[in-house]
């Protein structure tokens, strides 16, 4: 019993710990995907991204919303948002995980990345910079299959069945 | 031994956790879903849907009605009578636009605005409501306009309708469409000028291309026709939108469908039609 006592006390010192620890965020994170297309080149940008990354625990999330994305072409946005994300379903897509090296402002974060419902751990290296202000910016692949995402054998743009992501988002510390 | 597990247990749920703390931190739950695509085109069959073109697309439509299924191999079942109907419409911005058309037969002109009043939000306000005003002005010849009689505003009508849909879930929109149509001139005096009808239509998704689509307008006040009833199917294929569509008018403008219509469906005065509508990107 005493030794639960201990226990709860030291789970309750972490939380604590948790809670005081140093916290960065950012609503205005940018996330942009590219599709190389024989036909049409499919692009879109998504400027309302929230990250937030924990010093102490090298946390590291993400979370947009699908329908942020913003296509050049309202159609192209239609198509994104109904056939192939199906917002109405799957509204979010979030990256779940920890910064698990930092040397020289290379980072190497390793996580469960969930996109259209569907999870997988990924890895990922990228840059993050710390001074006042915590800058992160990667480039990495997804595969669409990876994801369930169904690509039609006739449509008007040949989509890749691979995509490339761009990250790059300035996290403020949290006070 | 068993108590480190558990404390790792713990620890490591509490890991998991902390994370999706994180993720609370974000407090982006609170924002507003707006509900959108309820229907795959501006029209539901006949008549207008709550869609809109987006702000800056150019919607360059061409419709298609043919004479009755029932007029005979001689005719090829309507196919040797077609009309027409060219129109555009243009997104000035996305609660906003305006179209122009011109339909063949009847030679009337037709320019419309479209005003999004509001937005169907999940777990929010439950309609998105639209705002349609037309104005009708049909063509004349330079005889016409030689004669005493003739005015110019006698050869305007009016349509005006508030579009009321939701989407009831993700294969299912149901929209009402209250609607008055107003004629400057009417072919007997005892007739009225204002007449009103009520629009009931849908759309059901079968697959994420095609949808199947009904539509029917109930006349209110001053019915001395049929009612159109229309079905149609949208197929979809990249940039364009096929519509395919069965109907007891062969109009393609409210005021026709709505207070005009002879067609009997019973009868096989059936009318078949189709729309194709391309879309341009004409800014960002």
């Amino acid at each position: 019993m005493k030794a639960l006592k201990i226990i709860k006390i030291f789970l309750l010192l972490i939380i604590c710990h948790s809670v005081s620890a140093q916290k960065y965020i950012s609503k205005e994170g940018t996330i942009s995907f590219f599709s190389d297309a024989p036909l049409e080149d499919i692009s879109a940008i998504n400027k309302s991204v929230s990250a937030v990354y924990d010093f102490e625990s090298n946390d590291l999330v993400f979370s947009l919303f699908i329908t942020d994305f913003v296509f050049p072409k309202s159609l192209m946005q239609e198509h994104f948002n109904e056939n192939y994300l199906e917002s109405d379903l799957y509204p979010k897509s979030t990256f779940i995980g920890k910064v698990i090296s930092l040397n020289n402002d290379v980072a190497s974060v390793k996580g469960d990345l969930t996109i259209h419902g569907v999870t997988n751990r990924i890895n990922v290296i990228g840059s993050l910079i710390k001074k006042d202000k915590v800058r992160i910016s990667a480039d990495f692949k997804v595969q669409l299959e990876d994801y369930n995402i169904a690509i039609p054998k006739i449509v008007m743009y040949k989509i890749a069945e691979e995509i490339e992501i761009k990250v790059e988002v300035e996290l403020k510390e949290i006070k | 031994m068993k108590k480190i597990i558990i404390f790792g247990l713990l620890v490591s749920s509490f890991i998991a956790k902390s994370q999706e703390n994180l993720l609370n931190l974000l407090g982006d739950d609170n924002e507003p879903m707006y509900i959108s695509y309820l229907f795959k085109g501006t029209k539901v069959v006949n008549g207008q849907s709550v869609e809109l073109p987006s702000k800056g697309v150019l919607q360059f439509t061409i419709q298609h009605r043919f004479g009755t299924l029932n007029s005979g191999f001689y005719n090829l079942y309507g196919l040797d009578n077609s009309q027409v109907r060219l129109g555009f419409d243009y997104g000035i911005k996305d609660y906003l636009s305006v179209g122009i058309g011109r339909s063949s037969a009847i030679k009337k002109i037709d320019m419309n605005s479209k005003f999004r009043i509001k937005r169907q939000i999940k777990e929010g306000f439950p309609f998105t409501v639209v705002m349609n005003s037309a104005i009708y002005i049909k063509q004349w010849q330079s005889a016409d306009a030689q004669l005493e009689a003739f005015l110019f505003t006698n050869q305007l009508s009016f349509t005006n309708q508030l579009l009321v849909a939701r989407k009831i879930n993700r294969d299912l929109t149901i929209q009402f469409s209250p609607t008055m149509v107003h004629y400057n001139l009417v072919e007997k005096s005892v007739e009225t000028h204002d007449k009103y009808s009520v629009g009931v239509g849908g759309r059901y998704k079968i697959t994420k291309r095609l949808s199947l689509n009904s539509e029917y307008f109930y006349q209110l006040t001053d019915k001395k026709n049929n009612n159109a009833l229309s079905f149609g199917f949208d197929i979809e294929t990249g940039g364009h939108v096929f519509q395919l569509h069965l109907s007891n008018s062969s109009a393609m403008i409210a005021p026709e469908f709505i207070t005009k219509t002879n067609g009997n469906w019973l009868d096989g005065d059936i009318y078949f039609g189709f729309n194709i509508s391309r879309v341009f990107t004409i800014t960002k």
